[in-house]
C-alpha cells in the first residue's frame, strides 16, 4: 500500500536471518558499546547508531565511521540482552553505504571493501600484491612506507605469494556469487 | 430415550446487546426465523430484547418459563464467560434447572468478528440452530457439595508463608506450616536492612517468627518437605516427610552446647551464602525458630567415620539420637497456600562478570550477609581477605535480569536493593560508590524518595549495562583493582572504572524445583518457572486448581511489602472458604463407564488436575468428581470412548454440529434462509 519505507525498515530488510525490525527492541543499555574493543575509534558508538537508525537519521548514520571500524569480533552480539545481531547490522550498513555510494570522506574501509570484493569475484582468491596496490595510494606517505616495509618482511619470509592463485571452474563460482549478491556496478 | 415421545418446549431469546450485536446482525429477522424454522425442534417461543441480561430481560425469560411451561432455554447473546451464570440463575429463579439453559455466543463469535451484515445474520441463525439442537440433550444437574476441612497447609516459611499462617491461625483455624530448612524465616532472615526505611530486617521479622512458633493453632514442621498431595478442595491429604533432626525435640532446650563442642566446621552455603561457617550440628542463626539444632548427616564425623559423638557426650539433657528416622506424616487440610519463594540467579553463568574467578566480586546475598552485624564479618564491609576496607565500590544492576540470554523479566527488587547497598557501603566505609544501571525502577511508596536521598548522598550513577569486569589492567591507576568496563550511555563515552569491590545485584529466579512443585500440587507454572495465577490482574492469589493459593515470590519477583500483602490476601481467601463450611462445585464433570474402561491408564497422566485415580484391584480408572474441572482432555484421549463429559456428551456435540449445518431444518426452508 505505502511505497515509502522507513530507513529503519530498509536496514532491517538487509539483515540476514532476522524478522521484522529487531533494532526496535533495543533498550539502549550500552552493552554493545561497553564491550566493543574499537569503540574508542568510532565517532558514534554502536548503541548510538541503533538509536540514530530508530530515529530515522539516515544522513548522520551514513556519515558515521562506526560500521567501517567494526572488527567483526561478534562480542556485542554475544552479550546483547535483546539478542540483536549487531555485527550483522554493521555489515548491512556497509552494504547499504556501498550500494548507495554514500560514505564518509577519507575512510579506507569503503575503498578496501570494494577492491577486496572485486578481486574475489574476478579470481576467486585474495591476492595481496594486487589488493594492496588498489588502495595503498590513498594513504599518506608515512603509512605508505609502513605498508611497504610490512609487505617486504612478509615477502622475505615467504608469506606473500608472487603469483596470483586461481581457482578451478571460475565461471561456476561467479554464477554462484551472482546469486548471493546483486553485483550492480561491480563488474 | 423418551426425547422423541415427549417434545421439549424450547424458548429462544436473542439479545441486541445495545448495538454490539444489533449493529451487525438483524436481530428481529433472526428471532422470527428461529420461531418459524425451528418449530420442529421444539421451539415454542422466540423473542428479542435490547439487553437480555438486564433484570427486565431476565424477567421476560422467567415469565415464559412459568406461563408457557418451557423445559429448555437458549439465549443468544455474549460469551458464556460473561453471562452464563446470569441466565442460569434466571432459569433457576423460575424453577427450571439451571443446566437446562444454553448460552450461545453471537457477539464474540459473530457480530464482533464480522462486517458483512447479511452473512453475519445467517451465521447467527446457524449458531442458534446448533444451540437448539444441543439443548434438547441437556440433563438436569445438581451442583456437588463438599465439606471444607478447617485446617490449612502453608508450604514455605518465609515472610509470605509466616504472614499467611499467622492470619489464619489468629482467626482460630489450624495451620500446618511446612519449611524445608531447619528454621523458618526464609530469605528475609538473611538480610541486614530493608528498603526504603532501612529498618533492621531481623528486628521486624523475628517477632513474627516467634509468634508463628508459639501459636497454639500453628503446627510448625521445619526440616520437612511435602511429598505427596491427594484429594481436592475442601479435603486434601498431604504426605509430609519430617526429616530426622537426629535429636529428640521434646528434651532439647536449645542451650547451644552441642554446636559449641562440635569439632566439624562446614561452609554454610545456605544461610551465610558461603561467606561463613557453621558446625555439623547447627541452628542456621541464633534467632532460629524452632530453637532446636539439626545434625547435617552428610558432614557429621559420626555418620562418616562412626566415631566422635562429641555433641552426645556434652548434651546436658541427653537428647541426641543418632539413630532417629525420618517421620512420614499425613495431614488433612481443606486449602493449601504455596509460598516457597525464590532462588538467587547463579552469577557464575555470566562469565564476563568474573564471579567465582575474581575474589572481590560479590553477589547481592553475600553482601547482605557481610553488612549484617550478626554476619560472618560482624557487619564490616571488607574485601575477600577479611580486613581491607574498599575505597571504591561498583554496584552492577540487572545481573541475570532483563537479558534474553538469562532471564527476560525484570526482577523488580534489584534497583532498590542496589540503592540500599550503595547507602550501606557509604555509611560503613565512606567509599566512593558507583551504580551501573539501565533504568532506575523505584515504583512504590517512598522508593523514589530513597533514590533522591542517594543522589544527595553523592553516589555516582552511570547509565549503562556493565560489559565486563576484569583484573586485566591497562593504566597504572588500574593496578591491583577490578576494572568495570561500561558505556556511559548518557554521554556516549566508553568508561573503564577501577574499583576495589564489585557487587552483582543478581536477579530472582524461581526455585530450582518449582516445576516439580507445580506438578505435585497439580497447578501450572510459566516457561520461566513462576507459578501461574488464576488471573494476572483480578486474581493474582488463586490458581486454576480450586483450594490452592499462591503467595510471595513463588508467583513472581516481588519485594517484602508485596509478599506480606499477598500472604495476608491468600489467608483471607482461605478463611472465606473455611467460613462457608461447604463448597458447591460445578457439576460439569467427566465420568468413566467402568464396563467400557480397558484399564490402559492413558487418561491417568493426561489429566492436568490429577483427578483420575486407578483401581488396581478392578483394573479400571475413576474420575474424582470433586477434583475434575470438566476440561474434557480425558474424554478426547480415551481410546475406548469410555469417558463422557457431563454437558459435552457425544449426542450433545454431534447434534450441535448438525444444528450448525442446518441439517435439522427442512431443506427448502434452509435454502430460503
Amino acid at each position: 500500500m505505502t511505497d515509502t519505507i522507513t530507513f529503519g525498515q530498509e536496514i532491517s530488510n538487509l539483515l540476514h536471518a532476522a524478522e521484522g525490525e529487531p533494532l526496535k527492541t533495543c533498550i539502549q543499555c550500552g552493552t554493545c558499546s561497553g564491550t566493543c574493543p574499537v569503540a574508542g575509534y568510532m565517532d558514534n558508538s554502536p548503541r548510538q547508531i541503533i538509536a540514530l537508525i530508530n530515529l530515522g537519521k539516515k544522513e548522520q548514520v551514513l556519515e558515521s565511521n562506526t560500521f567501517w571500524y567494526c572488527a567483526s569480533c561478534y562480542h556485542c552480539t554475544v552479550r546483547c540482552p535483546q539478542e540483536i545481531n549487531i555485527t550483522e547490522l554493521m555489515y548491512a550498513l556497509k552494504r547499504y553505504s556501498i550500494w548507495k555510494n554514500r560514505y564518509k570522506e577519507g575512510l579506507i574501509g569503503p575503498t578496501f571493501s570494494e577492491a577486496f570484493v572485486k578481486m574475489i569475484v574476478r579470481g576467486g582468491r585474495s591476492f595481496e600484491p594486487v589488493l594492496a596496490t588498489s588502495y595503498i595510494f590513498s594513504f599518506n606517505t608515512r603509512e605508505f612506507v609502513q605498508e611497504i616495509q610490512g609487505a617486504t618482511e612478509l615477502l622475505l619470509k615467504g608469506r606473500l605469494p608472487l603469483l596470483p592463485a586461481r581457482i578451478k571452474r571460475l565461471e561456476n563460482f561467479r554464477r554462484m556469487i551472482g546469486r548471493i549478491i546483486p553485483m550492480g556496478g561491480l563488474e | 430415550m423418551d426425547k422423541k415421545d415427549e417434545k421439549e418446549k424450547i424458548g429462544v431469546y436473542v439479545c441486541h446487546c445495545g448495538t454490539n450485536i444489533a449493529g451487525v446482525i438483524n436481530v428481529e429477522e433472526v428471532s422470527t426465523w428461529a420461531a418459524e424454522n425451528l418449530k420442529d425442534q421444539g421451539v415454542v417461543i422466540s423473542r428479542e430484547y435490547k439487553f437480555m441480561c438486564s433484570s427486565l430481560g431476565q424477567e421476560l425469560i422467567q415469565k415464559d418459563i412459568k406461563e408457557l411451561g418451557l423445559t429448555r432455554v437458549v439465549v443468544a447473546a455474549c460469551s458464556p464467560h460473561l453471562h452464563e451464570k446470569t441466565f442460569r440463575n434466571a432459569c433457576k429463579g423460575a424453577g427450571l434447572n439451571p443446566y437446562l439453559c444454553e448460552l450461545v455466543s453471537i457477539r464474540e463469535q459473530d457480530s464482533w468478528v464480522h462486517t458483512d451484515k447479511v452473512a453475519a445474520t445467517e451465521k447467527a441463525k446457524a449458531i442458534i440452530s446448533g444451540g437448539v439442537s444441543r439443548v434438547v440433550y441437556h440433563e438436569a444437574l445438581e451442583p456437588l457439595h463438599v465439606p471444607i476441612h478447617p485446617a490449612t497447609l502453608v508450604v514455605g516459611g518465609g515472610i509470605a508463608g509466616i504472614q499467611a499462617a499467622l492470619e489464619i491461625a489468629d482467626a482460630g483455624f489450624p495451620v500446618y506450616l511446612v519449611e524445608r530448612e531447619p528454621s523458618i524465616g526464609g530469605h528475609m532472615a538473611q538480610f541486614d536492612k530493608t528498603f526504603p526505611t532501612l529498618d533492621c530486617s531481623a528486628c521486624i521479622l523475628t517477632p513474627k517468627m516467634v509468634d508463628a512458633g508459639n501459636h497454639p493453632n500453628i503446627t510448625l514442621l521445619t526440616y520437612s518437605e511435602v511429598e505427596k498431595v491427594d484429594g481436592y478442595v475442601g479435603s486434601f491429604v498431604a504426605t509430609i516427610r519430617k526429616r530426622a533432626r537426629s535429636l529428640r525435640e521434646a528434651d532439647c532446650t536449645g542451650c547451644g552446647i552441642c554446636w559449641e563442642k562440635c569439632p566439624k566446621k562446614v561452609v554454610d552455603d545456605v544461610f551465610e551464602a558461603g561467606m561463613g561457617n557453621r558446625k555439623a550440628i547447627y541452628v542456621p542463626f541464633p534467632q532460629a525458630v524452632p530453637k532446636y539444632p539439626v545434625i547435617d548427616r552428610v558432614n557429621c564425623t559420626y555418620y562418616i567415620k562412626g566415631t566422635c559423638k562429641a555433641c552426645e557426650k556434652f548434651c546436658p539433657t541427653n537428647c541426641i539420637d543418632f539413630a532417629q528416622q525420618d517421620e512420614i506424616l499425613t495431614v488433612e487440610v481443606g486449602n493449601v497456600i504455596l509460598a516457597t519463594g525464590w532462588d538467587l540467579f547463579d552469577t557464575r553463568r555470566i562469565t564476563q562478570y568474573g564471579y567465582g574467578r575474581l575474589p572481590n566480586v560479590f553477589t547481592s546475598l553475600e553482601f547482605e550477609r557481610m553488612s549484617n552485624s550478626a554476619g560472618p564479618t560482624g557487619g564490616n564491609v571488607v574485601l575477600r581477605d577479611g580486613k581491607t576496607e574498599p575505597k571504591v565500590v561498583g554496584i552492577v544492576h540487572c545481573v541475570g535480569s532483563r537479558d534474553k540470554n538469562y532471564n527476560e523479566y525484570c526482577s523488580s527488587i534489584c534497583c532498590m536493593q542496589s540503592l540500599k547497598f550503595a547507602h550501606l557501603v557509604k555509611e560503613k566505609t565512606g567509599a566512593e560508590v558507583y551504580n551501573f544501571y539501565i533504568d532506575i525502577r523505584t515504583p512504590a511508596k517512598g522508593y523514589e524518595e530513597f533514590y533522591h536521598r542517594l543522589l544527595e548522598e553523592g553516589t555516582h550513577f552511570i547509565r549503562g549495562k556493565v560489559a565486563e569486569i576484569s583484573d586485566a589492567t591497562r593504566l597504572p591507576s588500574e593496578e591491583g583493582k577490578l576494572v568495570i568496563q561500561v558505556e556511559d550511555t548518557l554521554t556516549g563515552n566508553q568508561l573503564r572504572v577501577p574499583v576495589d569491590m564489585a557487587i552483582l545485584s543478581a536477579g530472582l529466579e524461581p526455585r530450582h524445583d518449582s516445576k516439580a512443585l507445580a506438578k505435585l500440587f497439580g497447578i501450572s507454572c510459566s516457561a520461566d518457572g513462576w507459578l501461574i495465577e488464576r488471573h494476572p490482574k483480578l486474581d493474582p492469589i488463586a490458581t486454576m486448581t480450586d483450594g490452592i493459593y499462591i503467595a510471595g515470590c513463588v508467583q513472581g519477583p516481588k519485594d517484602i511489602p508485596a509478599s506480606v500483602a499477598q500472604g495476608a490476601a491468600a489467608a483471607a481467601r482461605v478463611m472465606g472458604k473455611i467460613q462457608q463450611k461447604e463448597i458447591a462445585l460445578e457439576p460439569v464433570r467427566a465420568t468413566i463407564h467402568e464396563e467400557q474402561c480397558s484399564g490402559c491408564r492413558i487418561c491417568n497422566n493426561l489429566c492436568p488436575f490429577n483427578a483420575i485415580l486407578f483401581h488396581e484391584d478392578r483394573m479400571v480408572s475413576e474420575v474424582n468428581p470433586a477434583l475434575c474441572q470438566g476440561c474434557g482432555t480425558c474424554v478426547a484421549g480415551c481410546p475406548a470412548g469410555a469417558i463422557t463429559g457431563t454437558g459435552f456428551s457425544n449426542e450433545q456435540i454431534l447434534s450441535q454440529i448438525n444444528g450448525l449445518l442446518l441439517l435439522n431444518v427442512p431443506k427448502k426452508q434452509a435454502v430460503a434462509a
